[in-house]
Protein backbone atom coordinates (compact mmCIF):
# COMPACT_ATOMS: atom_id res chain seq x y z
CA UNK A 1 0.00 0.00 0.00
CA UNK A 2 1.09 3.44 -0.72
CA UNK A 3 -0.26 5.31 2.66
CA UNK A 4 1.93 4.55 5.91
CA UNK A 5 0.33 5.25 9.03
CA UNK A 6 4.10 7.18 10.22
CA UNK A 7 2.30 9.93 7.61
CA UNK A 8 -0.23 10.89 10.24
CA UNK A 9 -0.48 14.27 11.24
CA UNK A 10 -2.99 13.73 14.25
CA UNK A 11 -5.67 15.67 12.70
CA UNK A 12 -8.35 13.48 11.95
CA UNK A 13 -9.68 15.54 8.60
CA UNK A 14 -6.47 16.58 6.82
CA UNK A 15 -5.66 12.71 7.56
CA UNK A 16 -8.70 11.03 6.10
CA UNK A 17 -7.74 13.79 2.68
CA UNK A 18 -4.31 12.07 2.65
CA UNK A 19 -5.27 8.48 3.01
CA UNK A 20 -7.71 9.20 0.25
CA UNK A 21 -5.45 10.84 -2.10
CA UNK A 22 -3.12 7.85 -1.27
CA UNK A 23 -5.49 5.56 -2.20
CA UNK A 24 -6.59 7.51 -5.70
CA UNK A 25 -3.00 7.92 -7.01
CA UNK A 26 -2.21 4.15 -5.92
CA UNK A 27 -5.40 3.03 -8.33
CA UNK A 28 -4.16 5.55 -10.56
CA UNK A 29 -0.66 3.84 -10.88
CA UNK A 30 -2.35 0.85 -11.17
CA UNK A 31 -4.06 1.91 -14.22
CA UNK A 32 -1.60 3.70 -15.43
CA UNK A 33 1.16 0.95 -15.12
CA UNK A 34 -1.19 -2.12 -16.32
CA UNK A 35 -0.38 -3.86 -19.51
CA UNK A 36 -3.92 -2.99 -21.08
CA UNK A 37 -3.85 -0.87 -24.66
CA UNK A 38 -3.91 2.70 -23.61
CA UNK A 39 -7.16 3.35 -25.32
CA UNK A 40 -8.66 0.60 -23.33
CA UNK A 41 -7.13 2.64 -20.10
CA UNK A 42 -8.32 6.39 -21.02
CA UNK A 43 -11.79 6.17 -19.50
CA UNK A 44 -10.26 5.67 -15.84
CA UNK A 45 -7.51 7.64 -16.46
CA UNK A 46 -9.88 10.57 -17.19
CA UNK A 47 -11.80 9.68 -14.14
CA UNK A 48 -8.84 9.86 -11.80
CA UNK A 49 -7.81 13.01 -13.23
CA UNK A 50 -11.00 14.95 -13.09
CA UNK A 51 -11.06 13.65 -9.17
CA UNK A 52 -7.59 14.37 -8.57
CA UNK A 53 -8.63 18.41 -10.06
CA UNK A 54 -11.28 18.77 -7.33
CA UNK A 55 -9.62 17.01 -4.94
CA UNK A 56 -6.34 17.94 -4.26
CA UNK A 57 -8.01 21.91 -4.10
CA UNK A 58 -10.39 20.93 -1.87
CA UNK A 59 -7.58 19.25 0.40
CA UNK A 60 -5.21 21.96 0.29
CA UNK A 61 -7.63 24.82 1.56
CA UNK A 62 -8.70 22.68 4.16
CA UNK A 63 -5.18 22.16 5.21
CA UNK A 64 -4.13 25.68 4.54
CA UNK A 65 -7.33 26.53 6.98
CA UNK A 66 -6.29 23.99 9.45
CA UNK A 67 -2.71 26.15 9.43
CA UNK A 68 -4.36 29.21 9.79
CA UNK A 69 -6.50 28.21 12.57
CA UNK A 70 -2.87 27.50 14.53
CA UNK A 71 -1.09 30.07 13.03
CA UNK A 72 1.50 28.10 11.70
CA UNK A 73 4.29 30.51 10.66
CA UNK A 74 5.00 28.64 6.71
CA UNK A 75 1.60 29.24 5.94
CA UNK A 76 2.70 31.40 3.15
CA UNK A 77 5.26 28.86 1.98
CA UNK A 78 3.10 26.53 1.99
CA UNK A 79 0.46 28.08 0.58
CA UNK A 80 2.94 28.53 -2.70
CA UNK A 81 4.42 24.77 -2.69
CA UNK A 82 0.24 24.28 -2.71
CA UNK A 83 -0.28 26.60 -5.62
CA UNK A 84 2.49 25.33 -7.78
CA UNK A 85 1.31 22.00 -7.71
CA UNK A 86 -2.71 23.03 -8.11
CA UNK A 87 -0.75 24.61 -11.47
CA UNK A 88 1.01 21.98 -12.99
CA UNK A 89 -2.27 19.38 -12.45
CA UNK A 90 -4.04 22.25 -14.51
CA UNK A 91 -1.70 22.73 -17.35
CA UNK A 92 -1.22 19.14 -17.74
CA UNK A 93 -5.18 17.86 -17.49
CA UNK A 94 -5.30 20.90 -20.38
CA UNK A 95 -2.06 19.44 -22.24
CA UNK A 96 -4.08 16.03 -21.70
CA UNK A 97 -7.29 17.40 -23.20
CA UNK A 98 -6.00 18.32 -26.48
CA UNK A 99 -4.52 15.08 -27.30
CA UNK A 100 -5.55 12.36 -24.81
CA UNK A 101 -3.59 9.53 -26.57
CA UNK A 102 -0.37 10.82 -25.52
CA UNK A 103 0.41 8.25 -22.86
CA UNK A 104 3.61 9.67 -22.78
CA UNK A 105 2.47 13.40 -20.98
CA UNK A 106 0.66 10.94 -18.23
CA UNK A 107 3.04 8.19 -17.32
CA UNK A 108 5.53 11.39 -16.87
CA UNK A 109 2.55 13.09 -14.80
CA UNK A 110 2.15 9.91 -12.75
CA UNK A 111 6.06 9.49 -12.03
CA UNK A 112 6.17 13.17 -10.94
CA UNK A 113 3.32 13.09 -8.69
CA UNK A 114 4.35 9.91 -6.59
CA UNK A 115 7.76 11.71 -5.70
CA UNK A 116 5.93 14.73 -4.99
CA UNK A 117 3.24 13.33 -3.05
CA UNK A 118 5.57 11.09 -0.99
CA UNK A 119 7.94 13.95 -0.35
CA UNK A 120 4.95 16.61 0.32
CA UNK A 121 3.07 14.46 3.26
CA UNK A 122 6.29 12.61 4.47
CA UNK A 123 8.06 16.42 4.72
CA UNK A 124 6.04 19.81 4.18
CA UNK A 125 3.10 18.40 5.78
CA UNK A 126 4.54 16.89 8.82
CA UNK A 127 5.87 20.34 9.49
CA UNK A 128 2.55 21.18 10.20
CA UNK A 129 2.02 18.57 12.99
CA UNK A 130 5.15 19.43 14.58
CA UNK A 131 4.52 23.04 14.64
CA UNK A 132 0.95 22.07 16.39
CA UNK A 133 2.70 19.57 18.80
CA UNK A 134 5.25 21.94 19.85
CA UNK A 135 2.59 24.53 20.45
CA UNK A 136 0.25 21.39 22.35
CA UNK A 137 -2.33 22.33 19.94
CA UNK A 138 -3.19 18.23 18.61
CA UNK A 139 -0.94 16.72 16.25
CA UNK A 140 0.60 13.38 16.98
CA UNK A 141 3.34 12.34 18.78
CA UNK A 142 6.33 10.53 15.98
CA UNK B 1 32.25 27.44 0.96
CA UNK B 2 32.57 24.03 -1.23
CA UNK B 3 32.70 22.27 1.79
CA UNK B 4 29.72 23.77 2.99
CA UNK B 5 27.89 23.05 -0.26
CA UNK B 6 29.49 19.75 -0.86
CA UNK B 7 27.96 18.85 3.01
CA UNK B 8 24.41 20.43 2.24
CA UNK B 9 23.89 18.01 -0.63
CA UNK B 10 25.00 15.16 0.81
CA UNK B 11 22.87 16.27 4.35
CA UNK B 12 19.58 17.06 1.69
CA UNK B 13 19.77 13.94 -0.23
CA UNK B 14 20.14 11.88 3.08
CA UNK B 15 17.20 13.69 4.51
CA UNK B 16 15.12 12.56 1.27
CA UNK B 17 16.13 8.89 1.28
CA UNK B 18 15.46 8.37 4.68
CA UNK B 19 11.86 10.30 4.82
CA UNK B 20 10.97 8.79 1.21
CA UNK B 21 12.52 5.83 1.00
CA UNK B 22 12.98 4.69 4.39
CA UNK B 23 16.64 4.43 3.85
CA UNK B 24 19.20 5.41 6.48
CA UNK B 25 22.28 3.57 5.50
CA UNK B 26 24.08 6.71 3.79
CA UNK B 27 27.84 7.33 3.10
CA UNK B 28 29.61 9.55 0.94
CA UNK B 29 33.08 9.20 -0.97
CA UNK B 30 35.11 10.80 -3.94
CA UNK B 31 33.41 10.36 -7.03
CA UNK B 32 36.66 9.12 -8.86
CA UNK B 33 35.60 6.02 -8.38
CA UNK B 34 32.16 5.93 -9.42
CA UNK B 35 31.55 3.25 -12.27
CA UNK B 36 28.33 3.00 -14.03
CA UNK B 37 27.86 2.30 -17.63
CA UNK B 38 24.43 3.09 -17.73
CA UNK B 39 23.17 6.43 -15.91
CA UNK B 40 19.50 8.64 -15.25
CA UNK B 41 21.58 11.86 -15.63
CA UNK B 42 19.08 14.74 -14.05
CA UNK B 43 20.52 18.69 -14.88
CA UNK B 44 19.42 21.12 -12.02
CA UNK B 45 20.10 24.51 -13.44
CA UNK B 46 20.71 27.01 -10.79
CA UNK B 47 20.49 30.69 -11.25
CA UNK B 48 20.93 33.87 -8.67
CA UNK B 49 23.76 34.76 -6.49
CA UNK B 50 25.42 31.50 -7.82
CA UNK B 51 24.75 30.13 -11.42
CA UNK B 52 25.52 27.04 -12.80
CA UNK B 53 23.88 23.69 -12.80
CA UNK B 54 23.77 20.12 -10.63
CA UNK B 55 23.67 16.93 -12.26
CA UNK B 56 22.73 14.13 -10.73
CA UNK B 57 23.34 10.94 -12.02
CA UNK B 58 21.53 8.16 -11.16
CA UNK B 59 22.78 4.27 -11.97
CA UNK B 60 19.78 2.27 -13.86
CA UNK B 61 19.79 -0.12 -11.05
CA UNK B 62 19.24 2.75 -7.96
CA UNK B 63 16.64 4.45 -10.13
CA UNK B 64 14.79 1.23 -10.42
CA UNK B 65 14.78 0.63 -7.34
CA UNK B 66 14.01 4.07 -5.49
CA UNK B 67 10.44 4.06 -8.03
CA UNK B 68 10.26 0.72 -6.45
CA UNK B 69 9.87 1.27 -2.94
CA UNK B 70 7.97 4.75 -3.67
CA UNK B 71 5.36 3.15 -5.45
CA UNK B 72 5.31 -0.47 -4.15
CA UNK B 73 5.41 -1.45 -7.82
CA UNK B 74 7.59 -3.88 -10.08
CA UNK B 75 9.30 -1.23 -12.66
CA UNK B 76 11.90 -3.64 -14.77
CA UNK B 77 13.27 -0.44 -16.81
CA UNK B 78 13.65 3.38 -17.25
CA UNK B 79 11.01 4.95 -19.05
CA UNK B 80 9.55 7.98 -18.97
CA UNK B 81 7.30 7.54 -15.23
CA UNK B 82 11.00 6.32 -13.71
CA UNK B 83 13.36 8.75 -15.39
CA UNK B 84 9.94 11.87 -13.81
CA UNK B 85 10.05 10.62 -10.72
CA UNK B 86 13.54 10.89 -10.70
CA UNK B 87 13.70 13.84 -11.82
CA UNK B 88 11.38 15.45 -9.34
CA UNK B 89 13.65 13.78 -6.56
CA UNK B 90 16.41 15.83 -7.92
CA UNK B 91 14.27 18.37 -7.86
CA UNK B 92 13.44 18.27 -4.10
CA UNK B 93 16.73 17.78 -2.62
CA UNK B 94 17.57 20.67 -4.78
CA UNK B 95 15.04 22.52 -3.57
CA UNK B 96 15.92 21.60 0.18
CA UNK B 97 19.28 22.29 -0.57
CA UNK B 98 18.72 25.96 -1.53
CA UNK B 99 16.43 26.19 1.48
CA UNK B 100 19.32 25.47 3.59
CA UNK B 101 21.71 27.90 2.07
CA UNK B 102 19.47 30.60 1.92
CA UNK B 103 20.21 32.78 5.03
CA UNK B 104 23.74 32.44 2.96
CA UNK B 105 22.82 33.44 -0.56
CA UNK B 106 19.80 34.03 -2.80
CA UNK B 107 19.35 31.09 -5.16
CA UNK B 108 16.20 29.46 -7.77
CA UNK B 109 16.31 26.18 -9.52
CA UNK B 110 15.13 25.41 -12.85
CA UNK B 111 12.77 22.82 -14.17
CA UNK B 112 14.75 19.62 -14.13
CA UNK B 113 15.81 18.14 -17.51
CA UNK B 114 17.84 15.14 -18.68
CA UNK B 115 21.34 15.87 -19.54
CA UNK B 116 22.97 14.98 -22.20
CA UNK B 117 26.55 14.45 -21.92
CA UNK B 118 28.56 17.63 -24.19
CA UNK B 119 32.13 17.44 -25.83
CA UNK B 120 33.02 20.15 -24.03
CA UNK B 121 33.15 20.52 -19.85
CA UNK B 122 31.81 23.94 -18.97
CA UNK B 123 34.31 25.74 -16.80
CA UNK B 124 33.46 26.86 -13.39
CA UNK B 125 34.80 28.45 -10.95
CA UNK B 126 33.66 26.39 -8.00
CA UNK B 127 33.39 22.66 -8.99
CA UNK B 128 33.13 19.81 -6.65
CA UNK B 129 31.75 15.92 -7.14
CA UNK B 130 30.68 13.62 -4.99
CA UNK B 131 29.33 9.62 -4.63
CA UNK B 132 26.84 9.00 -1.92
CA UNK B 133 26.30 5.03 -1.62
CA UNK B 134 22.99 4.01 -0.20
CA UNK B 135 21.83 0.20 0.17
CA UNK B 136 20.01 0.68 -2.78
CA UNK B 137 23.03 1.31 -4.85
CA UNK B 138 25.04 4.73 -5.71
CA UNK B 139 24.55 8.40 -6.86
CA UNK B 140 26.50 10.80 -8.02
CA UNK B 141 26.30 14.96 -7.83
CA UNK B 142 28.34 16.61 -10.17
CA UNK B 143 28.18 20.73 -8.40
CA UNK B 144 29.58 23.42 -11.14
CA UNK B 145 29.05 26.73 -10.13
CA UNK B 146 29.82 30.21 -10.70
CA UNK B 147 29.59 33.30 -8.07
CA UNK B 148 27.23 35.93 -10.12
CA UNK B 149 29.30 39.48 -11.10
FE1 LIG C 1 -1.45 17.71 2.56
FE1 LIG D 1 0.38 20.43 2.20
Amino acid sequence: MLWKDEYELGVPVIDAQHKELFRRVESFLQVLRSKDRWEDKIPQINETLEFMKRYVVEHFRDEEEYQKSINYPGYKYHKQIHDDMVQYVQEVSKQYEQSSDNEDLMQQFGGRLLAWLINHVAAEDQLIADYAKKKGMSGNDR
Amino acid sequence: MIDKLYKTFVDATHNVFKLMLNISDISDHPADDFKSDETVDIAIGIVGDLKGEVIYRFPVSTSLNMVNIMSGMQFEEVDVFVTSAISEIANIISGNVLTALSEDMKCDILPPEQYKRGEEDKDYEIKTSSCISTTIGEICLEIGLNRAS
